[in-house]
């Protein structure tokens, strides 16, 4: 069965881009995963792009870069899990001839500019029952799912805090993190609180920037010689979507369903995976989706990180660019938790940042207020 | 009638309730503190927010019954940062996401101090009228 290969990834300048509009961050992330791949404009024939300022985004991207003909056009979106989620699309796609180089491409000014996520704002009749009632979206909607897991589990404000704590362990290794500077539990728990019970280090940075991956067919990749970084397994759900009262067990994310599926279509078991990146708008979101995709038990996820697996030198190495918690988050995260998967399998790195002999990675989108899942499962071809 | 309704259009500075579609009778009921939630005939499916079609079975137009307005608290946040226009002066409060009795979840302010509140805590509704046409269901510790 013939994959998509992950032949190029970029970020655009992150952090800070006041001369920059959403489009021209993702068109920059564009061209500089092309020159990754070694690809030209020219070569494109298909865009997929979500989270942009714009309802028709893969025409607007198409047309600012001029793009030829392009045959593979998605703009569908399901929040910061989209881009996982265009992986299977272009997966299926390319397995039936109908692209060859396609662009999944984000871009943002969550930080400077004046949109910030309008998409969360959609006049809706659901929305009636929630906006009147003062909730703080979206941590609120995350901090009410921690605290029943916090209920029915047992798990600490403290372990909560551990994600933030080994996660910017993490970013202390990346130069190009915002935050790098060490934390302690008691940072986090002494942080500002901004819904109970997060404080200001247990929610994401609010960054602009942007981020493309480069997918070309196994052929297209022969041609290149790129390394093999093959899209083995895909999986996309949804749960709910503007009120948190209709997810149906918040302790239990849609990353359960496409865990096990992404992992069974990629033929591998947890034993075989180096590397976790996932999607972390809050420390709560990535210690459910640890016990979602199976990584430890249900409930277990709070001493999971507590004990040191996820930070550098532990046995699942999570989010190690520093996540959105402390790397960057213009707001669909997800775009980034692929980048860092394919820099990862590629040995991009040096030092601690590399993760040894990395050969399978599992990226992990979640958007909406856990609401969408997507889980890829990326591979090295020997 | 399920629980008191306060006048507080005066003083509301929040958004309100856009009643529409499926969403009229329910608005319509909280003005006389009435809860309703709908109930299919068919398939015994108890759902909330309203909706044009039955989620268990597809029927259309399930009908409404009046909800006892008591329920549990399933989980909470204290908002320390305003998630709305006019919600400023009110911080911290508290955001509940209520099961009630009935079944169905339903997110609401509680009024209640942050401290006073836990999950599993007994609830009771009671009602903000915050325009002509919609009154708040705010609950209340039992
Ligand atoms: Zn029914």
């Amino acid at each position: 069965m013939s994959e998509p290969i992950v032949a190029g990834v970029a970020e655009s300048d992150l952090i800070e881009t006041p001369d920059r509009s959403w489009l021209d961050n993702a068109a920059i992330a564009t061209v500089r995963a092309l020159e990754d791949a070694d690809l030209t404009l020219e070569e494109v024939d298909g865009v997929a792009v979500a989270g942009g300022d714009d309802y028709m985004p893969a025409l607007l991207l198409s047309e600012y870069l001029d793009l030829d003909e392009p045959s593979f056009l998605e703009g569908t979106e399901i929040g910061g899990s989209s881009f996982e989620h265009f992986c299977g699309h272009v997966a299926d796609a390319m397995a039936r001839d109908r692209a060859d180089v396609v662009v999944i491409a984000y871009g943002s000014t969550s930080r400077t500019g004046s949109g910030r996520d309008r998409s969360l704002e959609v006049d809706h009749p659901v929305e009636s029952f929630v906006r009147p009632t003062g909730l703080f979206r979206p941590p609120g909607a995350y901090a009410m799912a921690a605290r029943r897991h916090m209920h029915e589990y047992g798990t600490t404000e403290e372990q909560l805090a551990e994600v933030a704590v080994s996660t910017r362990e993490w970013a202390a290794l990346n130069p190009k993190a915002e935050h790098r500077d060490p934390i302690t539990v008691d940072d986090v728990l002494d942080s500002r609180p901004i819904a109970e019970p997060f404080n200001m280090y247990d929610c994401c940075l609010v960054s602009d920037g942007g981020g493309a991956v480069v997918l070309v067919s196994e052929e297209k990749a022969r041609e290149l010689g790129v390394p093999e970084i093959s899209v083995a397994g895909v999986a996309s759900t949804t749960t709910h979507r503007g009120d948190v009262s209709e997810m149906p067990d918040m302790t239990t994310t849609g990353a359960a369903v496409t865990g096990p599926k992404a992992f069974k279509q990629a033929g591998i078991t947890h034993d075989d995976v180096d590397v976790a990146q996932l999607y972390d708008s809050f420390t709560y979101t990535a210690l459910v989706t640890l016990e979602d995709l199976g990584f430890c038990e249900k409930g277990e996820g709070g001493q999971f990180v507590e004990d040191g697996a996820t930070a550098p030198g532990g046995e699942l190495p999570m989010n190690t660019q520093g996540g959105g918690l402390s790397y960057c988050h213009p707001g669909h995260f997800g775009v980034f938790v692929l980048i860092e998967a394919a820099r990862q399998l590629r040995g991009d790195y040096t030092g601690q940042r590399q993760v040894d002999g990395a050969e399978v990675a599992v990226a992990h989108g979640t958007g909406g207020l856990l609401s969408s899942s997507s889980t890829v499962v990326l591979r090295r071809e020997a | 009638m399920t629980g008191d309704v306060e006048d507080r259009r005066e003083e509301w500075e929040g958004p309100v309730p856009v009643p529409n579609g499926a969403n009229a009778d329910f608005w319509a009921a909280t003005l006389e503190g009435e809860l309703l939630y709908q109930r299919c005939a068919e398939c015994g499916t108890s759902q909330l927010y309203p909706r044009a079609v039955c989620t268990g079975c597809g029927a259309v137009d399930p009908a409404f019954e009046v909800s006892e307005g008591t329920g549990t608290v399933y989980t909470y946040t204290v908002c320390h940062i305003p998630g709305e226009p006019g919600f400023k002066d009110r911080t911290p409060y508290v955001v509940a996401n209520v099961e009630l009795t009935e079944g169905p979840r339903l997110l609401a302010l509680v009024d209640c101090e942050p401290d006073e509140i836990e999950v599993g805590a007994p609830v009771g509704v009671t009602f903000w009228q915050v325009t002509d046409e919609a009154a708040l269901p705010v609950f209340e510790l039992r």
